[in-house]
């Protein structure tokens, strides 16, 4: 059953209109204090800007699906029993810890092969968002109380049964969570995933990805402060409605699932 | 070993992994067919690993255990699926069965909630119940699978003097209407003695000694009761 969230007034005129107010008074006083950026080079309409954002998001979402669905099962098993946490919360750690930009260059060289750019950019995000996820839920298996496990064993629920009817279920505060934190993750690296030819060896801009990220970068790179500005704000938009809309909801509803 | 009796317990140990000393060790006991007995005991006596063999949920390591395939069970504080209704909650095992039509589960869980005296409530999400409500929808669950046996682990631990004591003549009315096998494992030895027919005292792992209750109900308005209680407590300070 879908649960109506109770934004305040004061949420939505701080998410809508002080946010990005807010963003664009910083914005415009680092421009006037920093003297190299100045006005230049060719302008990119708005409906570039918003078309390229819709391109980014098309990347993130792609990555979080995949980072959902590869992450589920491994939480699963590593939680399976005592033997599998031994043996792979260590592994998952130390692969965690790996900084994922310097994974970068290999992903790129292999995409590169199958001419896929897009892949590159879509897996370093899924890997960006992929622990995120799993330690939330194995935290969240963690927490499930033990009578409740029980109970799926005294009604003998096995099979897809128990993860449609149980586990599944339990697992959504958890899940809202790590997503939230691992969809701000990708967003945090969605600049790095889209300007590929830095990574590429003579590389060009030519082999960039066309999203909001690869405009920020080439509007820094010829100071074009109202496409930077543009591009800031776009995203800005996006993100706070993503949280308004979308976690907000998820987050308000997903208490339901939640063990005392 | 009787025909009569549906649980058997013989010289039943259980080791846990890992564990150096046995949870519990030379257990044995028998449940008849309708009978209502009570496990009591210090903490850490092997009353709930007692239970959770019966249950299925723990197999023994070593000695004999004859039960009945369908034992159900309510443990403490419900342990109810939050994102269920109460209706929900109780159709849980009837979910289960194969075959079962929606009208079927619906009649039968509308019967166990009226039991209880929850049909009102049968729309309310578990964090809407209070505590005493919860259980009642536990036990319910327990009870809309129509199991041989009964288990009820604590039922009554986490709840107010006044719930506990409408529960427990809850549990009486729905024994006596039933006739249900009810195996219960309480660490009050008045609670036991309210309720159960016979009471196992456990120490250190294994059965100490065995009650006989034959007082009629409701028993703590009985002259009898506090002597049952004192003969028994004597026993358990020991």
């Amino acid at each position: 059953m879908w649960v109506g969230y109770p934004v305040s007034f004061a949420h939505r005129f701080y998410v809508f209109v002080l946010g990005p107010l807010t963003v664009l008074l910083l914005m415009y006083l680092a421009f006037s204090f920093y003297p190299l950026l100045r006005p230049a080079g060719q302008e990119v309409p708005l409906s570039t800007i918003i078309a390229a954002s819709l391109f980014t998001c098309a990347r993130l979402f792609i990555a979080y699906v995949l980072a959902v669905v590869v992450a589920i099962p491994l939480a699963l098993l590593t939680t399976y029993n005592s033997t599998m946490e031994t043996l792979l919360l260590p592994v998952f750690d130390i692969m965690e810890s790996v900084p994922i930009l310097a994974l970068f260059p290999v992903i790129i060289m292999l995409f590169i092969q199958f001419n896929f750019l897009n892949g590159a950019a879509i897996f370093i995000l899924f890997l960006a968002m992929l622990w995120n996820i799993v330690f939330t839920l194995v935290g969240g298996l963690k927490i499930i109380p033990k009578d409740i496990f029980y109970v799926t064993q005294v009604f003998g629920l096995h099979g897809w049964g128990y993860m449609q009817r149980f586990l599944l279920p339990a697992l959504v505060p958890q899940l809202v969570t790590g997503s939230i934190l691992a969809v701000a993750q990708g967003w945090n690296l969605i600049i790095v995933a889209e300007v590929l030819h830095t990574y590429i060896p003579g590389g060009t801009s030519a082999q960039d990805l066309f999203g909001v990220g690869s405009i920020l970068v080439a509007a820094a790179a010829n100071a074009q402060n109202g496409v930077f500005l543009g591009a800031v704000f776009v995203m800005v938009v996006i993100i706070a409605m993503l949280n308004l809309f979308v976690w907000q909801k998820l987050l308000h509803y997903a208490q339901r699932f939640r063990f005392d | 070993m009787s025909e009569n009796n549906v649980i058997e317990f013989a010289h039943v140990a259980k080791r846990y992994p890992g564990e150096k000393t046995a949870a519990i060790h030379n257990v044995s006991f028998a449940v008849e067919e309708g009978e209502f007995v009570c496990f009591v005991g210090p903490s850490g006596c092997g009353k709930t690993t007692t239970l959770k063999i019966i249950a299925g949920l723990e197999q023994a390591t070593s000695g004999t255990v004859k039960k009945p395939k369908n034992v159900s069970m309510a443990f403490q504080l419900g342990a109810l699926f939050p994102w269920l209704t109460a209706f929900e909650n109780v159709a849980f095992g009837l979910r289960q069965k194969e075959g079962m039509h929606e009208s079927s589960i619906t009649r039968a869980v509308d019967q166990q909630l009226e039991m209880l005296g929850m049909l009102n409530f049968r729309d309310r999400y578990p964090s809407e119940l209070s505590g005493g409500q919860r259980q009642r929808v536990g036990i319910a669950r327990a009870l809309a699978v129509d199991p041989a046996v009964l288990l009820l682990d604590e039922p009554f631990s986490a709840l107010d003097p006044k719930t506990t004591a409408e529960l427990h003549d809850d549990i009486i009315k729905i024994w006596h209407r039933t006739h249900k096998t009810i195996v219960m494992v309480s660490h009050l030895i008045e609670e036991a003695v309210s309720l159960a027919d016979r009471v196992i005292l456990m120490r250190e792992g294994t059965v100490d000694s065995i009650y006989h209750i034959q007082l009629p109900y409701p028993r703590r308005e009985n002259e009898g009761f506090h002597h049952d209680v004192m003969r028994i407590r004597k026993e358990f300070f020991k």
